[in-house]
């Protein structure tokens, strides 16, 4: 076990290797316009693009650039460890910012979470033990609709429905649980509930599957057999199985979504991760772009990780090794 | 011995609603077990006898299934007694193993604690006693060293292994019946030998009723007392095994007998029956054998045949009389030996 | 500047056409400056803008920005410069007023020395609150010259302050042309009359800033985080900033520059220094948000107070709803929408096509293209008017009725060109077929694009438009040798001439990220530089009419402007200017009075006032 993660962790080094690599080429190789030039701004004279270009070390031969990039991620700048650089926007420190706006997409995510996997899993498993009922077409039918409707669309139409019209919702913006935990809350249930419309939809469709294919296995019927009781045979039995496999998903979607939930974050003007990294893309802001780019990535690898982990523990066929 | 009747089957009819038309998966069986007996039920895959003893202890999809008939166990009738009295009867009073142990253990919990389960399913007991009768089980059913293997996942045994915890399984309670659905299927020929003696054995110590499904003829020859044989679902010869063996009355039987490679008859031709088992759904008029039936004649594409007993208590379902039934058997006995010699 | 806010502007057009729609046309209201009538206002109220960027970098740095609407908040609210603007509307608003200096400086006879004297009893806001002296407006200059700071417009300076270059820091009194000979005078030393030097020290660069703050910040724009006040409001939080060293200076808490900024007043700031400052608010919170639709609704529920040149849906909403229109105040923009041609190309290296095309031009139908004259009103010349006093407000010298083109005489003056062999007034040389222009792929290009195209195919034009991203690009690169474009804008840096055709004009542009789309002025060694062809026509210059210009001062230096402008629209012909663009702004209820800083295109937030509701 400890072997295998060493191996793993190794092997997550080695994708953000990957990965940042792949986004420095991307934004400083091909860039769409030479952030130097940008950063410049209304005189873009050569001199002033070579001192932008010095004092972000863009002078400097691309793999040195890179190595440099990769050398403070892991040993640290001046700013400290983990060294994220410098914000050609902000003209600040990225980590500080990067690690402010993180904690902010970790409460959109979490609370989200909780409620989709709440809301989906329910659900789920009542459409699958009433089959084709009206409640189980109902659920469909809402799954379907939150699986289809995009984000933006529900959130502007939420915002208008409970902020504008009822009233019931402070609208959008972000108030720190520390300044305010009430506000804070009452900003959070509209995003959380938007957010988690989708993956809740996703969820429920996954679960109602899982649980009915379950149901017709073998197992169920030696479950039966032996003189379970039917609430002993769905939950303990036929749950087990098929939740299981939503525990992978479940840690792909949650990491993915820390990576910044942009839409969400957009327009509930809610400063995360994902807001943070489009404003920095539409203003060129590379350094925010690679750290972003580089933490969400830490991330997802790392909860892949944990989740194959887990899931050694729940499915003993999976062996770690 | 004293015969005690355990369950009897009277007229059941399994028949399940599809987009495709009903299926009658089951359309009349009565049979009778009695303690210490073994019922060998016999018949191709789709010829219901699956079904019938899922059906017995209610394991079938109800929901789309039309259910009529009696199943009476120990006095009452399976089909009408509510959902608690029935939990109380599975796996206590009437257990059942099935065909492929690979599916029908669950693959994330431990063997020992899924069999302990079955135990906590009908007795408060404590869990250390609990472990302690299924390790003694697991030693019963002859898996060596069941302390150890008590924490394994069904993916760690073998598949005879995880048949005879199945079975350790089902005799938790000391079940007055066995119900063992095809169960040497899907194991390898020497690990079939040792489960069919495991269940023999068991039949003589427990003193228990056994129902072994199968659609092997041979499995049935060495365990069972009492034979059923079914086509379509429905039985068509029912009888002692000798009589079964020795004299078998329906052109389905014979033609089945005819399909077992016989070890003590080398070179014995081995004769399919021909044709394919027919579509439950539309099952042939009169006799649903008679497509198949090297013997038919005028009655058999209309009148459907009666499980008729013609004396002996063996009964079968054949519109042939039985001098042309002895005759017919005789005669082809003969063929068969002599291509044999 | 080519401006970040193009994509806004663009965004206008959709809506406008339904607004000129909903006008009727009559166009009255659209082109006039609007300021409320109002007598008494209230002091107090915080004031809250939401916006998707607080300036050109979020940084801040006043040595380090440039955008109109970062310049509006820190001249008004943030830091005073020696000389300053009035902070309104209009040509009021582009006066030279004092601010830190007692009175406009003493100008030596040959107008080589400006000698400023400081007001008495102006302080810096806290954590430094200290008397604020000439060195420390020396700071602001040795700033712009350290290199690593990126001076956004080092070049006002250069070459213009004697001993001025941009290096490394030159220290304390290592500027020669910048003396301090005593804490409350400054003398600036120049290399030749320059006319405009004033409003080049209204600029927000210029302001005083506290040496033993922004000594810690090396990097360009870090100080905007840390920026000390010298006016009415600051950042909040900046009196808990510990300036004891280097090491303990913190971001002050008022300014996230991902979020926003919030200003408070300025405890040390003394009204009786400032007459042309208000500061009727008690703060301001400028917020960033994503959501465009979503503070436009807050604009008009009334939770935000602004909202710069709202987008299409909601402008029509302010424009067609009687309550809101009372709230939408329209401004002149002091910028410049026009098609450049380029005079090294064929065929417009033919003056008589320039003007034929100058003449056939249906500009009424470019303003429709743009959303009728909300948007602005039709240009006939260079300069915008409001920068030239009105002077040429009636000048056109390519009428036609409506501006819609005049094909008779755009007809005559295509017969003189060598590209009309046959004299009839229609171009059948083949480098007038598919002549490349290159626009931008979204509105109001696509939408002038017709217009564009059937105007000069009258004149026997044709053009391979191609529609792109970022159509400055290639056409600030010189050997991309675009022959015509319709993506061009320019607006002022501020209100004078010369940061319009004092800067577009000059032969001596770079090779890249030139503004000189037209290549006024060409030499044969700039053509060889540049890797172009010299074309066969000779190219006029105008270099000396700006030599000419520069030095001047007052009326004088307005009718030089006025002039050249004229001149270039006759004899250099390089556009076909089209539009003078107009600022709009929607307002929340609570502003009961609104103003327009015209300096910087934006709201002049010294001088706006808000209900007093407001202090909640």
């Amino acid at each position: 076990m400890g072997r295998y993660i060493a191996r793993r962790l190794l092997y997550l080094m080695m994708v953000v290797l990957i990965i940042t690599l792949a986004t420095f080429l991307i934004f400083y190789v091909m860039p769409p316009g030479d952030p130097a030039v940008a950063f410049a701004g209304k005189t873009p004279t050569p001199e002033v693009i070579e001192q932008v270009k010095i004092q972000f070390g863009l002078d400097k031969p691309i793999h040195v650039q890179y190595l440099t990039f990769v050398r403070n991620i892991f040993l640290g700048d001046e700013y400290g460890w983990p060294g994220l650089g410098f914000s050609f926007d902000t003209r600040s420190p990225v980590k500080e910012e990067l690690f402010t706006r993180a904690a902010v997409t970790m409460q959109l995510g979490f609370g989200a979470a909780v409620l989709w996997l709440l809301v989906g899993i329910s659900v789920g498993i009542v459409s699958a033990l009433r089959r084709r009922t009206m409640v189980d077409r109902a659920a469909m039918g809402f799954a379907l609709f939150g699986v289809s409707a995009p984000v933006f669309a529900v959130g502007l139409f939420a915002l208008f429905v409970f902020w504008q019209q009822l009233d019931w919702s402070p609208g959008t913006g972000y108030v720190p649980i520390r300044e305010d935990p009430g506000e804070w809350l009452a900003h959070m249930i509209l995003p959380w509930a938007v957010l988690a419309l989708q993956y809740a939809a996703f969820y429920a469709r996954m679960v109602r599957g899982n649980l009915l294919e379950t149901l017709g296995e073998d197992y169920i019927r030696t479950a039966r057999a032996k003189g379970l009781s039917e609430r002993k045979v769905i939950g303990k039995h036929g749950l087990r199985s098929s939740l299981t496999p939503v525990v992978t998903i479940f840690g792909l979607d949650f990491s993915l979504l820390l990576g910044g939930a942009v839409l969400t974050e957009s327009v509930f003007n809610i400063p995360g991760l994902g807001q943070l990294v489009i404003s920095a893309v539409n203003r060129s802001d590379i350094p925010v772009v690679l750290a972003v780019t580089v933490v969400a990535a830490l991330f997802v690898t790392f909860m892949s990780l944990v989740v194959d982990v887990i899931y050694g523990f729940l499915d003993p066929r999976v062996r770690l090794s | 011995m004293t015969q005690e009747r355990l369950l009897e089957v009277k007229d059941l009819k399994v028949h399940f609603n599809t987009p495709d038309g009903i299926v009658r998966a089951v359309d009349g069986v009565s049979f009778k077990l009695d303690r210490g007996e073994t019922l060998g039920i016999v018949g191709e895959s789709g010829s219901g006898k699956s079904v019938t003893c899922l059906t017995s202890l209610r394991l079938t999809n109800l929901e789309s299934a039309d259910v009529s008939g009696e199943v009476i166990f120990k006095g009452r009738d399976l089909l009408k007694i509510t959902k608690e009295e029935l939990r109380q009867v599975r796996g206590k009073e009437l257990s059942m193993i099935f065909q492929d142990p690979f599916a029908c253990l669950h693959p994330l919990y431990k063997v020992g604690d899924q069999i302990a389960e079955a135990i906590f399913a009908h007795e408060d007991c404590s869990k250390q006693a609990a472990k302690k009768r299924v390790v003694d089980l697991l030693g019963a059913v002859g898996i060596p060293r069941p302390d150890s293997r008590y924490n394994d996942y069904p993916h760690q045994f073998s598949g005879g292994m995880r048949q005879r915890a199945m079975i350790a399984m089902a005799l938790v309670h000391n079940p007055d019946v066995l119900i063992a659905d095809e169960p040497t299927t899907a194991l390898d020929v020497t690990v079939q030998a040792q489960i069919l003696d495991l269940i023999e054995r068991l039949k003589t110590d427990f003193n228990v009723g056994v129902i072994l499904i199968t659609h092997d003829l041979g499995v049935v020859a060495d365990v069972a007392q009492t034979v059923m044989v079914m086509y379509a679902g429905r039985p068509v010869e029912i009888g002692t095994k000798d009589r079964v063996f020795s004299q078998p009355l329906h052109p389905y039987t014979w033609g089945l007998l005819e399909s077992i490679p016989h070890v003590d008859q080398k070179g014995t031709r081995l004769v399919p029956i021909q044709g394919m088992p027919p579509s439950l759904i539309r099952v042939p008029p009169g006799c649903p054998f008679h497509p198949r039936c090297p013997h038919r004649f005028e009655p058999c594409d209309k009148d459907v045949p009666e499980l008729y007993d013609r004396g002996g208590g063996h009964p079968d379902a054949c519109h042939l009389s039985i001098e042309d039934k002895k005759r017919l058997w005789n005669e082809r006995e003969r063929r068969r030996r002599k291509v044999a010699s | 500047m080519p401006s970040k806010k193009n994509l806004w502007v663009v965004a206008l057009l959709l809506v406008l056409s339904l607004v000129a729609a909903a006008c009727g046309g009559t166009g009255d209201d659209a082109g006039q400056v609007d300021t409320p009538d109002t007598g008494e206002v209230t002091k107090g109220g915080v004031a809250t803008w939401e916006s998707e960027e607080f300036a050109f970098t979020n940084g801040f740095d006043p040595t380090g920005e440039y955008l109109g609407e970062a310049w509006a908040v820190m001249t008004n609210m943030l830091l005073r410069t020696l000389v300053s603007y009035p902070h309104v509307a209009g040509a009021p608003g582009n006066e030279i007023v004092p601010d830190l200096a007692e009175d406009l400086p003493e100008v030596s006879e040959d107008g080589l020395t400006y000698t400023f004297k400081l007001k008495e009893g102006i302080k810096f806001g806290p954590p430094v609150s200290r008397e604020i002296t000439s060195k420390d407006i020396e700071y602001a200059f040795r700033r712009i010259a350290t290199e690593s700071q990126v001076a956004q417009y080092a070049n006002y300076y250069e070459g213009t302050i004697k001993g001025l270059e941009v290096g490394k820091d030159p220290g304390p009194g290592g500027i020669e042309g910048i003396e301090t000979p005593d804490d409350k005078t400054i003398v600036f030393t120049l290399t030749k009359p320059t006319g405009d030097f004033l409003n080049r020290v209204a600029m927000p660069a210029t302001a005083p800033i506290p040496e033993e703050v922004a000594k810690c910040f090396t990097k360009a724009g870090e100080y905007g985080r840390y920026l000390i006040s010298s006016a009415g409001y600051m950042f909040e939080g900046s009196e808990d900033l510990d300036i004891s060293s280097c090491d303990t200076m913190k971001p002050i808490s008022g300014f996230n520059p991902t979020k926003s900024q919030v200003f408070v007043r300025n405890p040390d700031y003394d009204q009786a220094t400032d007459e042309y400052r208000q500061n009727n608010i008690d703060g301001m919170e400028h917020r960033l948000n994503t959501n465009t639709n979503d503070f436009e609704q807050k604009v008009i529920a009334g939770d935000v107070d602004f909202v710069y040149t709202p987008t299409p849906a909601t402008l029509r909403k302010f424009v067609q709803d009687p309550e809101l229109k009372q709230r939408l105040y329209i401004n002149p923009g002091d910028r410049t929408w026009y098609i450049t041609m380029n005079l090294a190309e064929p065929p417009f290296d033919d003056i008589h096509v320039r003007k034929a095309a100058n003449l056939i031009m249906d500009k009424e139908g470019l303003q429709r293209a743009w959303g009728g004259p909300t948007q602005g009103e039709i240009a006939t010349h260079i300069i915008p008017d409001a920068m030239l006093n009105e002077a040429l407000a009636e000048y056109d010298p390519y009428p036609s009725e409506n501006h819609a083109g005049d094909e008779a005489a755009a007809k005559e003056e295509m017969k003189q060109s060598k590209y009309d062999t046959d004299g009839d007034g229609v171009c059948d040389d083949p480098v007038c077929e598919d002549v490349l222009q290159i626009g931008s792929n979204t509105p109001p290009n696509t939408d002038m694009l017709p217009v564009v195209e059937s105007s000069l195919e009258k004149i026997g034009i044709t053009l391979d438009s191609r529609e792109v991203t970022d159509a400055y690009t290639p056409i600030q690169t010189v050997a991309k040798e675009v022959p015509i474009s319709i993506r061009p804008g320019w607006g002022k840096d501020y209100p004078d001439a010369f940061t319009f055709v004092g800067f577009l004009f000059d032969s001596d542009f770079p090779c890249t990220g030139n503004y000189n789309y037209s290549l006024v002025g060409l030499t044969e060694e700039k053509a060889k530089e540049c890797g172009i062809d010299m074309p066969d026509e000779p190219i006029p210059s105008v270099d000396k009419d700006i030599a000419t210009c520069v030095d001047l001062t007052g009326e004088e230096r307005l009718n030089c402007w006025a002039e050249l402008d004229k001149k270039l629209m006759e004899e250099v012909v390089p556009w076909i200017p089209y539009l003078d663009a107009q600022v709009v702004f929607g307002t929340s209820p609570r502003v009961t009075k609104f103003e327009f800083d015209q300096f910087a295109g934006h709201v002049a937030w010294s001088n706006i006032a808000l209900t007093e509701v407001a202090n909640e």
